[in-house]
């Protein structure tokens, strides 16, 4: 047996004390309050609020592959999300009955057409100069968006489609009550979306701690270097992209599978993306857990401004500009998001962690 | 071997190739159809021009893409509104002076207004981000969403009719062919604005020091000029141009809507790729491109007019990666 080298002695008092950080107890407890959150939430407007935030959270830690460690700036990403809800609409909505092998094959499809068009995005777009990149994609996108408003007949144009769900997942279904809560369709799709979404992070922080994950954070910090090195930097980009748009869309299917409906806004939209946008900033680029952060954030926010809307009417009722401007939530996140671009550019997750490193620093010295 | 036969013929190919490619659609379509389809074409490339132009200019000499760009292009169009609506006597005479003058003064009302906005985004939000493509595109982007709901907090959220001066209304009849006076105004427009740009490019010591700039900043700054003044001016010249865009697309299409920039931001993404960024003369040569062929197909086949237009802009990309005509850098 030989000397262990003092970075196998780091990892392992790592290891040990893995299970006694606070991190540890935070992400435990994040689980466990949305593993039980039917439980606790039983209203429909809060349960819908935490498996929003889920989805989001998820959804924006893919796009964390792109942005925050690969460092590619995509506008399409939310596409992909509109491309697995339309798939699964379709499938068990327009133009198929609800079953569970329509929900399957709606998933299947989606990933294959995913698959198809980021590799088809990723060779055309990854060859042309980095700030090519979100044009071109923003460009896809805003087409994307056309299509689905345009071609009527295949899409359902902007009223999208309404669809209910198949066997456990349906909304009517009942299977009596466990400790105090209903199991209706929706607490059961809860918990599939809930373990899905959770399997998909536990696949990225995977994916990210890997050596494939690390060989792409040495291309976001020095693109040169990396291929000096002898790494195919095309090639990296391009899985990177792969994988988090395959996220994004299953993604998307999940979302309809909640919402029972797919529209060019809801799942296809700008305002979505730049939604996407803003968590990831306000969360934290390269962070991953800065999504939950950022989901939280926005969605709360997105929930309760209507009634801070109502609450600043009934204490200044003579402001109708301040009224015009409330009404227009747009506008706060605007500003909102230049002055988080400007004055807290590593998020809440970044800066925090920026934080404890300090300390950590001024605790060794 | 065929490269190095047909290179000499590069170019003269190249225009061959674009000239019958372009009269492909009369396959579909009648004479007369054909013959008003490219005026409008070639009536919205001129107009693209005007905005695709602008965003080149300030990535050629600044290296920044402006996001913001679309919205400038609709603060053109409203400014303009409101200044038609301001003097509706003037808009509504049945005088050619006064319909040109009340359209200049629209022009000029939309460039100082528009102009001061760029200056505005240059100093409080691009100046702040100069180097990082990532934070200039978020910021422009945030700048983009909030002149945006200003528009709609200052004039409505909904679409407006855009009053069109008398003599830009009505046709001309040639031939049996009917021609539309405001797309050749337009056209015209188009290109005196395309002729002076390059005038002021080649021909001034400002269009000097900007196409050096272009070539290398710091030593244009090392030779003792302000060159952060001089991307200031740039920021709000490319301003300026998008809300003439703006102003000429608003009274071809007779509305305004505050998401109107959006559309034709990407466009005008479309247009610089296509012509490669940082070059006038490509920005021309692209922005007709994609409006004659966004006219031709949205006539024949609505649905993919769109579509089109990204096509054209992959094909370009995989043979030329960097644009038909780049610019320095």
């Amino acid at each position: 047996m030989t000397e262990p080298t003092p970075v196998q002695l780091f990892r392992q008092e790592e290891k040990q004390k893995q299970f006694r950080s606070g991190v540890f107890f935070l992400k435990s407890g994040l689980l466990i309050f949305f593993l039980v959150a039917p439980f606790l939430l039983p209203s429909f407007k809060t349960l819908d609020l935490a498996l929003k935030i889920l989805i989001f959270a998820v959804l924006v830690a893919s796009f964390d592959i792109l942005l925050g460690y690969t460092g590619i700036l995509s506008f399409g990403h939310v596409m992909f999300f509109g491309i697995g809800g339309y798939s699964v609409a379709m499938l068990i909505g327009k133009y198929g009955n609800p079953s569970y092998l329509n929900l399957f094959f709606g998933f299947l499809i989606a990933v294959a057409i995913t698959s198809a068009i980021a590799l088809l995005v990723s060779f055309l777009s990854l060859r042309v100069r980095a700030i090519f990149f979100a044009m071109v994609t923003l460009a896809i996108a805003e087409f994307a968006i056309i299509l689905a408003s345009k071609l009527s007949g295949f899409t359902g144009g902007e009223d999208g489609i309404i669809m209910s769900m198949p066997g456990i997942f349906k909304v009517s279904y009942n299977m009596g009550s466990f400790i105090g809560l209903e199991m209706t369709g929706r607490v059961m799709t809860y918990y599939f979306i809930f373990i899905i979404s959770l399997v998909l992070f536990l696949l990225m922080v995977r994916f990210i701690h890997s050596p494939l994950g690390r060989v792409m954070q040495a291309i976001r910090d020095n693109e040169p270097r990396a291929e000096a090195i002898g790494y195919k930097t095309f090639i990296f980009k391009t899985i990177s992209i792969c994988f988090g748009c395959l996220v994004a869309t299953i993604l998307g299917g999940l979302y309809v599978m909640w919402v029972g409906y797919a529209n060019p806004e809801s799942v296809l939209g700008i305002p979505i993306m730049l939604d996407v946008l803003l968590m990831v900033i306000v969360g934290g680029m390269g962070t991953l857990y800065g999504g939950l952060a950022g989901a939280a954030f926005l969605m709360i926010a997105h929930t309760f401004l209507p009634d801070l809307q109502n609450f600043a009417k009934d204490i200044l009722p003579n402001a109708h500009f301040l009224h015009a401007v409330l009404e227009r939530w747009l506008l706060i996140f605007g500003i909102l998001f230049i002055l988080v671009v400007f004055f807290f550019p590593k998020g809440i997750i970044g800066s925090v962690q920026d934080y404890a490193a300090r300390r950590k620093m001024a605790r060794s010295i | 071997m065929v490269q190095t036969t047909l290179k000499p013929w590069g170019l003269k190919l190249a225009i061959g190739g674009a000239i019958v490619l372009y009269l492909l659609p009369l396959l579909g379509m009648d004479l007369k159809t054909y013959l008003t389809l490219t005026i409008a074409g070639l009536a919205m490339g001129m107009m693209l021009f005007l905005v695709a132009s602008g965003l080149s200019l300030i990535f050629g000499l600044m290296d920044v893409i402006n996001f913001a760009h679309g919205v400038c292009f609709a603060w053109g169009a409203y400014v303009a509104f409101s200044t038609f609506r301001a003097l509706n006597k003037w808009v509504t005479a049945d005088s050619v002076f006064y319909n040109f003058l009340i359209f200049f003064i629209a022009i000029a009302a939309a460039i100082v207004v528009v102009g001061l906005i760029g200056v505005i985004i240059e100093r409080f939000l691009v100046r702040r981000v100069y180097g990082s493509h990532l934070f200039q595109i978020l910021i422009t982007f945030g700048g983009m969403v909030v002149l945006t709901e200003f528009i709609r907090i200052l004039w409505g959220p909904n679409d407006e009719v855009m009053p069109v001066p008398r003599t830009f209304r009505g046709n001309w009849d040639i031939f049996d062919i009917i021609v539309l006076r405001y797309p050749i105004i337009s056209i015209v427009i188009g290109l005196l604005v395309y002729g002076a740009l390059q005038l002021v490019l080649k021909k001034t010591k400002v269009g000097k020091i900007v196409r050096a700039g272009v070539e290398d900043p710091d030593m244009v700054q090392a030779m003792g000029h302000n060159i952060f003044l001089f991307f200031t001016v740039v920021f709000a010249a490319g301003a300026g141009l998008a809300a003439v865009g703006g102003l000429a697309m608003a009274i071809f299409n007779v509305q305004v809507y505050p998401d109107m920039g959006d559309a034709y931001l990407i466009f005008a993404f479309i247009v610089v790729i296509i012509g490669g960024l940082g070059s006038i003369t490509g920005s021309l040569v692209g922005a007709l491109i994609v409006g004659l062929s966004y006219n031709y197909v949205a006539y024949l086949l609505p649905p993919l007019a769109v579509g089109v237009n990204i096509l054209i802009m992959v094909i370009i990309l995989l043979i030329r990666p960097t644009g038909l005509f780049p610019a320095g850098k």
